[in-house]
Order: C-alpha cells, then structure tokens, then sequence
C-alpha cells in the first residue's frame, strides 16, 4: 500500500539488507572479473584492500618516522587536513557573507534593491567555470579554494537567507518586538535571526555537496594534495584500491558533517521539530 | 500634544485615506485609563486601518493620536498588540516569550553581551515576573511549553500575558479570540472581566486602575459582554463617502466575572447596535448615538 507505515525492526533490516546486497553484488562482481583476469585491479578484493588502506596510512618511503609520527606523514592525513580545511574555510567564509548580506537584503529594501540583480545573474554561472577567473585573482594557494567554495555558494545561500529572512518572519512579529521595546539591532538578532536560524541550517546542510564538488573539482586540475589531487592521479594508475577507500572516506566524512549541522539545528532550535 | 493624564488614548481628529480612497473620516475617541473599550463595524469600514493607525504602523493622514502626553508615530512600548494569528515567537517557550518584553524593554544587546554578569540576575527576576503572569492568566503548568505544543487559547493567553507584562498604556486586542472554539473563546473573555474587576479594585483603593483596552471584535455579544463602553464606527452615515465615522459610542453594562453569563439583556442594545453601525439604509446624523464622544476626565 502507499506510504503505508512500517515497524522500525522492518525499517532496520531492509536498511542492513541493502548494504549486504550491495557488498554481496561487489563481491560477486569482483571474483567475476578476477576469474577472467588474476591481475584485475578495476574491483579490488579485501587483500588489495587492504594493501590500499597500507598505502595511504604510511609514511614514504624514505622518512624514519613510527607510529603516529608516520601516519601525519601519510598521504591520507595531509590530503584529509588540505581538502578538509580547505572546506571548512570556504564554507565558513561564504556562510558569513551570506548572512550577513541575506538578512541585510531581508530587512532593508535598497539593500535588496541593489543585490537582487547580480546575485540572481551569478547564481546561474557554474562556479567551477569561473575557476580561470579565481585562478587569475587568488593564484593558487588556499585563497583560491576558500574564494571557489564562499563564492560558489554565496548566490544560491544568500537567496535562500535572504528569502527567510523575508517571508519566514511576519510584518506582526516584527511590530509586536517593537511594542515590547526592542531596538531595530534587537528586532534583527532576536526576533529575525532566531527565526529563520533553523532555516539557515538547513540550507548550509544543502550547500556542502556543491561546497565539496567545487573543491574536488579544483583540486582535480590544480593541485599537489588533497582528496581530489589523489583521486585523480590514483585513478590514472588505476589504483581502484585507493580510490574506493577514498570515496567511502568522502561519503562517511559528508555523513558525519550532515550529522553534526542536524544535531547542532536540533539543539539550537529546539522548536523546530524534525 | 494634549497634557491630559486621565487619558490613556486620544485620538484627535483623525482622517486616513488610501489615494482616493477615504477610509477614516474626522475620528476623536477619548479613553480614559482603566477602560476597556469594544470598537465593532461593518466589514471594511477601517477598524484595521484605526487599529495600525493606533499601533503606530500608519499614523494618520491627518490628525493626531496622544498617549502617555505624547504623539504615536511608531510603534512603542506603550501600546500593547495582541492579534489574532502569530501572536507569539515560535522559538521561545511561554515564559520565555512573557519575559520577552522585559527583556527587550530593561537591557540592550551590547549590555547582554558585553556585560552578561549584569543582565543573569535581571534575567531570573523576569523569568520569576513571567510565571507570575503566567499564573494570573491560569497557565502555569505550560510555563516550558512551545507555541507549537499549545492550543489555540493558550496561544492567546500567553500572548495576553506577553503584552500586559509590559504595563502598555493601552493594549489593542486586534479580533483575539476570532479564531477560538465557543468554550475558550468564554474562558478569555471571563479573563477580560477579571482584569476589569482589578481595574475598579484599583480605582477603589485610589491608584491608578492598571489595564485600559481597545478590544476590535465582530461579535456583538463579545462587545458588549467584555467591555464597559462600545465604539461602532461605520461608513453607514450621512458624509460617509468621506469614510468611516464613530457613529455610536454608549456604555455597555458592566458583569463581574461571577456573573451568570446571559446575553438576553443586551437585546436592546444590540438591535440599537444594529440599526446604527451596521444598517446601510440608516444613514443617521452620526451624534445622534454618541453620548461618550467628549468625556470629562
């Protein structure tokens, strides 16, 4: 029957069974081709796993460091700490800009007036293809990642802020905070902001895949470590080994980050609900 | 500006109009402190419009509206609003959204920020002032509740609350209980009768009676039952091209919150109501109806 309720024991099994299917259907795939060909590296086994996950948490070959000291020096460590900060910056810088210009465009009609226009004619430019232009702009240190990720997402988040910022809070609420007292900086911090912050969190939640395309996209081309550096040079040699491992890191970290904004939501707006 | 203190509400000769639409025409209503006054009218006939105008939303075209000795030209903290939908702040809780004002009113957000050691102790008292209204206004078993987990009356209650807290000169009460089933909608206009009952305690003792309202409804019973004066104003009356007048103003009896609630003997008054405000064929002299137009203090 549609959307017919189902227990939550049903609900856990179907979700355990899609991922054994999923390792099962691998597995299948992966003794197939090695069948054919004993040096198949396109779908690795659990040994070449293994081998990959020894490669990417080890230190070079010529360094002399042990233990922890050799796992910083490993190719997952650095590329985690590049491509991850560089993340964390772009999303922090282009989420502060968003806020900030989203609610100025909310609250004051020339500020809308004037920013209306260019975000709408920015929001349709892919910004990987203004890559040239930041490349041009920032060179090619973290300046330029941070300026692809804040800009790449400024448009889209900015309009979603701004038209919370808008339409979420009422014309009512607003003159009532007036009859209670509150100053036009108060109307904007506890009325306005407190409203539509669960909103705002919703929308970051959304911005960090493209946050995360743009940034694999331009280390990609561009650069000598990170996740998309790595991904790129590994599948050239194709080391699938590696890569796997690296897009299921890529896949638990997003589900971590989702996990961490929902949880911060949940705390932050009790009211909200789910 | 008018230097009379008995007054919590002038509005001085108002008029308002929407490009060629005239909307109010040569408005004067007079509210002395401790009043609480029903305006009713006919479907468009501008009680909104006088109500933002009160607010300080849309100050009049022409005219002028006192209180407290000094003129509306924004809204203050000494007009109170309840309305009838998005009365409270979904993100705060029933006490939180009471000690809202007392927040807004006693500190600044640089003082709270800045000085957080000075506003913790302000901010236990006013959360203490709030249960205590909570209290008087019969919820305070839903102190920590959300809008979102409250029934409609509560809401209205709360907000009641939020708005009194705050001691207006006068608090608007914008068709707050339209929305509410017939049990709650008696459940609030008792309240109305209690805060009334404290008013004339007031008098009595010789202070200054605590609660003036403006209540706008389209419930002829609810008008008259809550209020201890009635306004209809109404486009129904010779010159009403040039928009709506007071066209009645008359006491209305006044019931202790004890009081069986029959509404048998307001048939007068509201047949009287009736042929007044609302009867487009009645075009009437409007003073004919007016016998509170100029009170004396």
């Amino acid at each position: 029957m549609i959307r017919q309720p189902i227990s939550p024991t049903t609900k856990v099994i179907l979700g355990l069974a899609s991922v054994l299917c999923l390792i099962a259907g691998y597995a299948w795939l992966s003794h197939r081709l090695r069948v054919v060909n004993p040096k198949n590296t396109a779908m690795p086994n659990l040994t070449q796993f293994v081998e990959g996950w020894d490669r990417i948490t080890r230190a070079p070959r010529n360094s002399e460091a042990i233990g922890l000291e050799a796992f910083r020096e490993s190719w997952l460590w650095e590329d985690l700490c590049a491509t991850y900060g560089r993340l964390i910056l772009g999303l922090a810088t282009g989420v502060l800009l968003s806020l900030v210009i989203g609610i100025a465009m909310g609250c004051l009609t020339p500020v809308e007036a004037f920013f209306v226009p260019p975000l709408s004619f920015f929001a349709k430019i892919p910004p990987t293809a203004m890559l040239a232009v930041y490349f041009v702009a920032f060179g090619t240190d973290i300046q330029l990642f941070v300026a692809l990720i804040a800009l790449g997402i400024f448009p889209t988040l900015t309009q979603s802020i701004y038209q919370a910022a808008k339409k979420d809070v009422t014309s009512h609420a607003i003159d009532k905070a007036y009859t209670l007292g509150a100053s036009h900086a108060e109307v904007i911090w506890n009325v306005i902001l407190r409203q539509i912050l669960p909103r705002i969190i919703e929308n970051v939640r959304l911005q960090v895949g493209p946050a995360m395309v743009f940034l694999i996209a331009a280390e990609w081309l561009l650069t000598d470590v990170g996740f998309g550096y790595r991904l790129r040079l590994q599948s050239r040699l194709l080391n699938m080994n590696v890569v796997y491992i690296y897009l299921v890191i890529l896949g638990m970290t997003g589900f971590v980050f989702d996990w961490l904004l929902s949880v911060t939501r949940r705390k932050l707006s009790p009211w909200f609900g789910e | 500006m008018t230097d009379n203190p008995p007054l919590a509400l002038d509005v001085q000769n108002v008029f308002h109009w929407f490009g060629a639409n005239k909307v109010l025409n040569d408005i004067q209503l007079q509210i002395p402190h401790g009043h609480i006054v029903a305006v009713v009218g006919p479907s468009g006939c501008g009680k909104s419009t006088l109500l933002r105008a009160i607010l300080g939303t849309h100050p009049p075209r022409q005219g002028q509206i006192v209180t407290g000795g000094k003129r509306i030209t924004k809204p203050t903290r000494d007009v109170g609003i309840v309305y009838q939908h998005y009365s409270l702040y979904d993100f705060l809780t029933s006490r939180e959204n009471v000690a809202f004002g007392l927040m807004l009113d006693q500190t600044s957000l640089p003082q709270r920020f800045l000085a957080p050691w000075s506003w913790w102790p302000l901010r236990r008292q006013h959360l203490e002032q709030a249960d205590a209204f909570l209290e008087k206004v019969g919820l305070a078993a839903a102190a920590a509740r959300y809008p979102h987990e409250m029934s409609g009356g509560m809401r209205q209650r709360v907000a009641i609350a939020q708005a009194l807290i705050m001691e207006p000169k006068i608090l608007l009460l914008d068709e707050p209980f339209g929305a509410l089933d017939e049990a709650t909608r008696e459940e609030l206009q008792i309240m109305l009768l209690r805060l009334y009952e404290e008013n004339r305690e007031a008098e009595q003792r010789g202070d200054q009676p605590p609660f003036t309202i403006l209540i706008v409804t389209h419930e002829l019973n609810e008008a008259i039952y809550v209020s201890n004066r009635v306004v209809g104003l109404s486009q129904y009356h010779h010159g009403g091209e040039q928009g709506a007048t007071i066209v009645y103003d008359k006491p209305a009896p006044v019931f202790s919150p004890d009081d069986p609630r029959d509404f048998g003997p307001f048939h007068a008054q509201k047949e009287e109501l009736r042929t007044a405000v609302f009867d487009p064929e009645n075009l009437q002299h409007h003073s004919d109806y007016l016998q509170l137009l100029k009170p004396t203090a």
